[in-house]
């Protein structure tokens, strides 16, 4: 049995003051552990990087009805699915009456600044400003940090690093991250005013607009655009596969700006202020390449530990850092109580984990081989959706043509017609 | 709609950049022999690899990183840790600092 140590300067320390480290330091806190953050950026926010969307249901896991005083943007009403080449897009655009709060748009700085205050609050400490280089093991279970020439020592640690967890990998706790295993994205934020944003997006009262899109603008490689509203701005980014792009891409910046000019696509930013240009990794791998959870006095959560779900239609991440922020805390201020913090007292993280993030990326799991390996979808889909539209809606005095004839000459523009067919259900199914 | 160049989009973002401690280390000569199809260079959101024709040599300008750390995977001589490639995240709150995120 792993006990727990007097000498410990806190009982938890929270490697990473993103929404996965936060969360699980709140649990901590609420729990009346002694817990502290190690954040590397110059505060909590500062390094913390979102396309912009939340599913709200973990926040009010971990807050309860006091989500609501997040800083949150937008309430996400109208979905939109866009198929686009070069110059068109068709979009498949569905407005819901009642969104229910289930989804908005954010900024991801002032969310997590707001977290940590709440932390703080709670109990919590937070050292901003500081990196740290290693970990503190010894006989096999970690017991603290070191930062530079410093060491910190605590029974537990929980491991909130980001999408790149340099430490853990470093000691060898969890396997290296791997480029066929992410995606690259890009954002700019243009700010326009909250009025030009209901106008341009025909909505009020903060209601809010999701666009996905696939198409030319990746150029025929795995990845899409997203866009969403903010109460004054709008987030437009793109996000391609990172190998994929490696072997066969084109300049990402170039691109990025290619998507910019896109017709269907730019005039929601045109005329806007640049006000922030960021890029973030994606975690595109699936459940059999999740790093190993947890170990004698460890715990690992959020982007660090892989939790993410790109279906296409929905991207979520955020959520899941939180939900599996919740389980790391309440795991550890349970082992804490008991005294316990060995790897068989913390499996129970993992556990928790199958009836939530663990099982849906299970349901998913061939969804990114799929995807990454079905350029028809990025080039020839979107090209017959658009194509589709074109000859339905061209009226110009030549001789009528029913629908049932331009359906039969979209078809037969499909290449490799069964082949794709077979594939589209295949993938269908992965999804 | 006016197309930007890396500067301009970068100038939009605050950095808190410490100029002396380069967080990521790259052989400038050594890239000449590049085993990853210089893949840095269009992969780079941030454009921060540069092919110097002229010179035969990688330039790398760790003012302006976003850290996202795609360098870090594509770049198989900074994936493995070759002798002379490193890549740290920059220390005491330095680097890209979001304000909206």
């Amino acid at each position: 049995m792993t006990t727990v140590d007097e000498e410990d300067a806190f009982e938890a320390i929270v490697i990473g003051g993103g929404l996965a480290g936060l969360s699980a330091a709140y649990r901590l806190a609420q729990a009346g552990r002694s817990v502290l953050v190690v954040e590397r950026g110059a505060s909590c926010g500062a390094k913390t990087f979102t396309g912009g969307r939340l599913y709200t249901y973990s926040l009010r896991e971990l807050l309860g009805e006091r989500w609501r005083e997040a800083p949150l943007q937008r309430e996400i009403d109208r979905e939109v699915i866009s198929m686009l080449t070069d110059t068109e897009a068709m979009n498949v655009d569905t407005t819901f009456a009642d969104p229910a709060g289930r989804s908005y748009s954010v900024l991801s700085t002032p969310l997590v600044a707001w977290l940590a205050e709440q932390c703080e609050q709670a109990g919590a400490e937070i050292i901003p400003g500081a990196t740290v280089t290693g970990l503190v093991i010894r006989d096999g279970v970690v017991r603290g940090v070191r930062m530079g020439d410093e060491e910190l020592t605590s029974a537990l640690v929980i491991d909130a690093e980001g999408i790149n967890p340099l430490v853990f990998e470093r000691a060898g706790l969890v396997r290296r991250l791997a480029r066929e295993d992410v995606a690259v994205g890009v954002k700019y934020l243009f700010k326009l005013t909250e009025e030009e944003v209901d106008r341009r997006f025909t909505t009020s009262d903060r209601r809010g607009t999701a666009m996905l899109g696939m198409g030319a603008v990746t150029k025929g490689l795995f990845g899409g655009l997203f866009l969403y509203t903010n109460i004054d701005s709008v987030s437009l980014g793109l996000v391609v596969d990172s190998d994929s792009w490696r072997e066969h891409g084109h300049s990402l910046v170039q691109t990025a700006e290619d998507l910019r000019q896109h017709p269907a696509v730019g005039r929601y930013v045109a005329g806007g202020e640049l006000v922030e240009y960021g890029a973030h990794l994606v975690y595109e791998g699936n459940v059999d390449t999740l790093p190993q959870l947890f170990g004698d006095g460890w715990l690992i959560a959020g982007d660090a530990a892989g939790f993410c779900i790109n279906r296409g239609f929905t991207i979520r991440g955020m959520d899941y850092a939180i939900a599996s922020g919740i389980a790391a805390g309440e795991t550890a201020a349970a082992a804490l109580a008991a005294g316990d913090v060995s790897a068989t007292r913390l499996s129970a993280y993992k556990a928790r984990l199958e009836g939530g993030v663990l099982a849906d990326m299970a349901k998913v799991r061939g969804a990114h081989h799929w995807m990454a390996h079905t350029p028809d979808l990025f080039s020839t889909y979107p090209a017959l959706a658009v194509g589709l539209m074109r000859d339905m809606f061209t009226v110009d005095g030549g001789p009528l043509v029913p629908v049932r004839s331009t359906l039969t000459g979209t078809v037969k523009k499909v290449p490799k017609k069964l082949s794709t067919a077979l594939n589209l259900v295949k993938g269908v199914r992965s999804l | 709609m006016r197309r930007m160049k890396i500067d301009e989009l970068l100038s939009a973002t605050t950095f808190e950049t410490d100029e002396h401690a380069p967080h990521i280390v790259i052989d400038p000569q050594a890239c000449r022999t590049c085993p990853s199809g210089r893949a840095c260079e269009i992969s780079c959101p941030a454009q921060r690899y540069r092919w110097d024709e002229a010179n035969e040599v990688m330039t790398f300008d760790h003012v302006g990183c976003l850290e996202c750390g795609n360098c870090r995977l594509v770049c198989d001589r900074l994936f493995t840790g070759a002798e002379g490639y490193s890549w740290d995240y920059p220390q005491n709150g330095s680097g890209v600092t979001y304000q909206f995120g």
